[in-house]
């Protein structure tokens, strides 16, 4: 999924503070927690709120699509309630704002998220980590399934580099040592073996700004 | 049908089928209680009771009603059952639900109005026998006094009771056993005919037939102590003076037959290792004794040849000073001049074979001899087997020939038989019997099929999912010191400690076999969840949060949502971002409408609560103040933030989420998960400057005051917020 998190109010009000007639699109997609109808209408709430504070009353229309980043999706489902709309605050990640500005030219298109990474929550802590940084060059069949380009701090690719203390990173205290997940993983797998292969350094070329279907 | 008939009334529990396996779906306590006593509904009720004034007792009144519906032997049961305790999903967290106590609570409300509680109608239809006085026949004839029978118990003995009567007072006591049965016999119009001897050139059942009653139970019991063997070969020595069957000492002492002081210095050894082997012993220390429990069966309760008695005998005697010889038979009993002096013991190897049969084996060459002066045989019980064989009851093997669903014999038509005689067991087992064999009269007497529709099979609700488990209440004994004797020790439940202890119950099982808050009138009827699918976008939120499981994620697929699993807590509602949830009678377009409603009614500073409907009942009658209105919701869970800021929007000048804490929380996580959203929003609203105006609190459960006493904090709070706004 792609984490995001909400900006400050404020500096959504910022944004919007010339227009009146606001439409707020959710992304039911791959944002966690999902940023659907719940919360364009909470934000549609707390913004109201928010405006009435500075003397100003907004028109707020809330609606969500399923995924905000797909042209032909977006197009279908927001082309007829943008219309009248003066702007657009997107709670899609930043991939979804942009799709909503490439193909609404006219009309401004705000984030209200930060979007940070793709990564995995861990729901009772309610804590999300990064887990991929989309290299291009997907090597984690070698190292248990778990990514040491996303997990080690240093994104190193032939073991440890012999900082970590008690299983956590040199760097951080309290984020785990990616080589050492890779190597516990390994060793229950009984692959320990896949340690003494060597992995060659990567090819940043790989990591492509345009792929083809 | 008749108007009245067909008008359901909303509390009654309704059977809940398990989608998956088709099977009922229950809780595994109700699965185990013989009787089928609603037992989620009782602690609902109980939990929820006020905790002083008349209407404490109307309540736990309604609540002893209830049971005694199903079970006229409760005030007996709640001092020797249990069975229900046995499978409580607790069991394996902090231990479980004490049941027992809770219902043993009861009588001490419920007892005295017993004498008062009107009878059945008179009966009006054919008459029935019923032989044995017993809980079983007793149970028989109260289930067919409520159809419209004419019952007659008829009993071997001077008094009512059967097996109750050996139990030990310290462990029953003789007015519990008597206040319970007079009044079952006046309730159910038992007419009781005593000293009725049935073999041996006593009544026949063709007497029985011949005297006008349609159909006979037959509830004898086992009477008979079981005698010493080893490897089926008959112990001698039995005469001996001073060898006894402890099963007679039960009787005599009960009848006050016995000196106090019967065992005064002597030395008493008691064979066997069930419960009945404990009362003996228990029983031969508060006679003066210097006891020994000799027993074939081993200390680790969890091997298959492991000590039967239940742990709680097994602690308080050993506690009272009596030693317990495990793995050990009893090979011959030797005496001098004609009176008893040792047991020959050599160690038993195994008790149960591999089928699972009791088939002792023992290692001869490891023996011990145990000196005493009195031996009590206490290794089971048998019927009096000369009046089945009398009557042509018995199979080619000489077992009862009984069709075991509806327990008619296969001798005899309209004879029915049942409780111990067919199987040795609990008494509340026994009962159920006597409740088969009665459903099986009225089917027989009615000329019906005896079978269809009785086989039910059932699949166990499991644990709600909780944060931490409360700790279960220690059983309260007196000292030894003060106890070796026939008065009860174990201390009962106040009512406070019985409400905090029906509150430990999770209600495991489904809500439509309960509806204890229907009862208690919180909701109309209980809420289902409404999906609509349309909406839905497979996040899964709803299957994260569900503390009953009754979201599900299937793959490929979706949500699936089971609603007989489903408790209508709502907190799915409140979690679900594509709004594809609603939970009936609190849609979330009602709960708007309410918002408008009390914001238009109320005067500034305006206040709204939300209330879980657990966290503050029983309800308070009392006029709220012209500025708060209250919004109940069945869980502090169905809080939505965006009911919270529509209020804000209308006008609100404060929001307060009460709900119970966390340990309280009836609906497993819904007071936590409730307060982490409400933290979250409160955070969003800080950012515009209005984070007082929300609060969240966690009230004990019916304790009013603390409820209002949050309140007025915050309405003060409120109050003071919106007259600095006033002056600006």
């Amino acid at each position: 999924m792609i984490v995001t998190t909400q900006k400050p109010l404020d500096e959504i009000l910022d944004f919007i503070s010339p227009y009146t007639n606001v439409l707020i699109a959710g992304c039911d997609g791959c944002t966690q927690p999902p940023r659907g109808l719940r919360e364009a209408k909470t934000l549609s709430q707390l913004l109201e709120l928010g405006g009435k504070l500075r003397n100003k009353d907004f028109n707020f229309k809330t609606t969500t699509t399923a995924k905000q980043c797909d042209y032909y999706l977006t197009t279908s489902a927001l082309k007829p309630q943008i219309e009248e709309m003066e702007a657009v605050l997107s709670l899609a990640c930043g991939i979804g704002v942009q799709t909503l500005a490439e193909l609404f030219t006219e009309i401004p298109a705000f984030p209200v998220q930060n979007t940070h990474f793709m990564g995995a929550e861990e729901r009772e802590a309610g804590i999300l980590e990064e887990r991929c940084v989309g290299c291009g060059d997907c090597l984690i069949a070698l190292t248990g399934g778990i990514c040491p380009v996303a997990r080690c701090s240093k994104g190193l690719l032939n073991g440890a580099c012999g900082g970590s203390k008690d299983g956590k990173c040199e760097l951080n205290s309290e984020r785990d040592c990616g080589w050492i997940l890779i190597y516990e993983q390994l060793k229950k797998q009984g692959k320990l073996q896949n340690l003494k292969e060597f992995r060659p350094p990567r090819d940043y070329q790989l990591s492509a700004w345009r792929v083809t279907t | 049908m008749n108007k009245m008939a067909s008008q359901k009334d909303p509390a009654q529990v309704e059977e809940v089928i398990d989608e998956a396996s088709g099977k009922v779906y229950l809780s595994p306590c109700q699965i185990a209680c013989p009787l089928g006593e609603d037992i989620q509904r009782n602690h609902a009720m109980i939990a929820l009771l006020p905790l002083d004034g008349q209407e404490t007792i109307n309540q736990i009144i309604k609540i002893g009603d209830e049971i005694y519906e199903k079970n006229p032997l409760f005030p007996v049961c709640s001092y020797i059952c249990g069975l229900c305790e046995k499978e409580c999903n607790y069991k394996d967290q902090t231990g479980a639900v004490r049941r027992r106590m809770l219902v043993r609570f009861l009588n001490n409300y419920y007892l005295p109005y017993l004498e008062t509680k009107p009878p059945l109608p008179p009966p009006t239809r054919e008459k029935v026998a019923l032989i044995g006085g017993g809980p079983g026949s007793l149970m028989c004839a109260y289930e067919l006094s409520k159809k419209g029978y004419q019952v007659t118990i008829l009993e071997r003995g001077s008094q009512l009771g059967g097996a109750l009567r050996y139990i030990p007072h310290y462990r029953l006591p003789t007015n519990i056993i008597d206040t319970t049965l007079n009044n079952l016999v006046r309730i159910a119009h038992i007419e009781v005919k005593l000293g009725v001897r049935m073999s041996n050139g006593g009544k026949t059942l063709d007497d029985i037939k011949n005297e006008g009653y349609r159909a006979v139970f037959i509830a004898t019991g086992t009477p008979n102590p079981r005698p010493l063997t080893i490897e089926r070969e008959r112990v001698t020595g039995e005469d001996l003076e001073g060898v006894m069957f402890g099963l007679n000492l039960l009787w005599d002492i009960n009848q006050g037959n016995v000196s106090p002081h019967l065992f005064q210095g002597k030395r008493v050894i008691v064979v066997g290792g069930g419960n009945v082997a404990f009362d003996v012993a228990r029983t031969a220390r508060r006679l003066g004794g210097d006891v020994s429990i000799v027993c074939l069966e081993c200390e680790d309760k969890s091997s298959k040849d492991g000590i039967p008695a239940d742990i709680e005998e097994i602690e308080g005697s050993s506690e009272e000073g009596i030693r317990i010889i495990y793995s050990r038979g009893v090979e011959e009993i030797i005496g001098e001049d004609g009176k008893f002096k040792k047991i020959k013991c050599p160690r038993c190897t195994s008790v149960f074979d591999e089928a699972g049969a009791f088939n002792p084996k023992s290692d001869r060459s490891d023996v011990i001899y145990l000196e005493s002066d009195v031996l009590l045989i206490t290794i089971g019980q048998a019927p009096e087997r000369a009046f089945f064989q009398q009557e042509g009851l018995l199979d080619e093997k000489g077992k009862l020939d009984i069709e075991q669903l509806s327990l008619m014999s296969n001798r005899k038509e309209g004879i029915f038989i049942g409780g111990d005689v067919r199987r040795v067991g609990f008494v509340a087992e026994a009962m159920r019997d006597g409740m088969i064999a009665a459903e099986s009269i009225d089917r027989y007497l009615r000329g019906k099929d005896l079978r269809i529709g009785r086989e039910k099979e059932y699949e166990s609700a499991t644990i709600p999912k909780r944060i931490d488990y409360k700790p279960q209440p220690e059983l309260v004994w007196a000292p030894v010191e003060e106890r070796l004797n026939f008065e009860p020790f174990e201390k009962g439940f106040a009512l406070e400690e019985a409400v905090e202890e029906a509150r430990r119950c999770l209600y495991c099982g489904p809500c439509k076999s309960c509806k204890g808050c229907v009862v208690l009138g919180l909701q109309p009827k209980i809420p289902e969840i409404e999906f609509n699918e349309d909406l839905c976008i497979s996040c899964g939120n709803c299957v994260y949060y569900c503390p009953y499981d009754a979201a599900k994620m299937e793959s490929p697929g979706g949500v699936h949502f089971d609603l007989a699993a489903c408790r209508g807590c709502g907190l799915c509602v409140a979690m679900c971002p594509s709004l594809a949830l609603e939970l009936e009678n609190w849609e979330g377009e009602r709960i708007s409408t309410l918002i408008s409603q009390l914001s238009s009614e109320t005067k500034p500073p305006k206040i709204l609560v939300f209330r879980c409907q657990w966290a503050a009942s029983p309800p308070l009658n009392e006029e709220p103040a012209p500025n708060i209105r209250v919004i109940d919701l069945p869980c502090a869970a169905r809080v939505d933030t965006f009911h919270i800021l529509e209020a804000f929007q209308k006008g609100v000048g404060g929001v307060l989420v009460a709900a119970c804490s966390e340990e309280d929380c009836h609906r497993g996580m819904g007071s936590r998960e409730a307060q982490r959203s409400v933290v979250a929003l409160r955070e969003r609203l800080g950012q515009l400057g209005l984070q007082e105006r929300l609060h969240f609190c966690t009230v004990a459960p019916r304790y009013p005051e603390e409820f209002d006493k949050e309140l007025e904090q915050f309405s003060q709070k409120i109050e003071a917020i919106c007259s600095k706004e006033g002056q600006k």
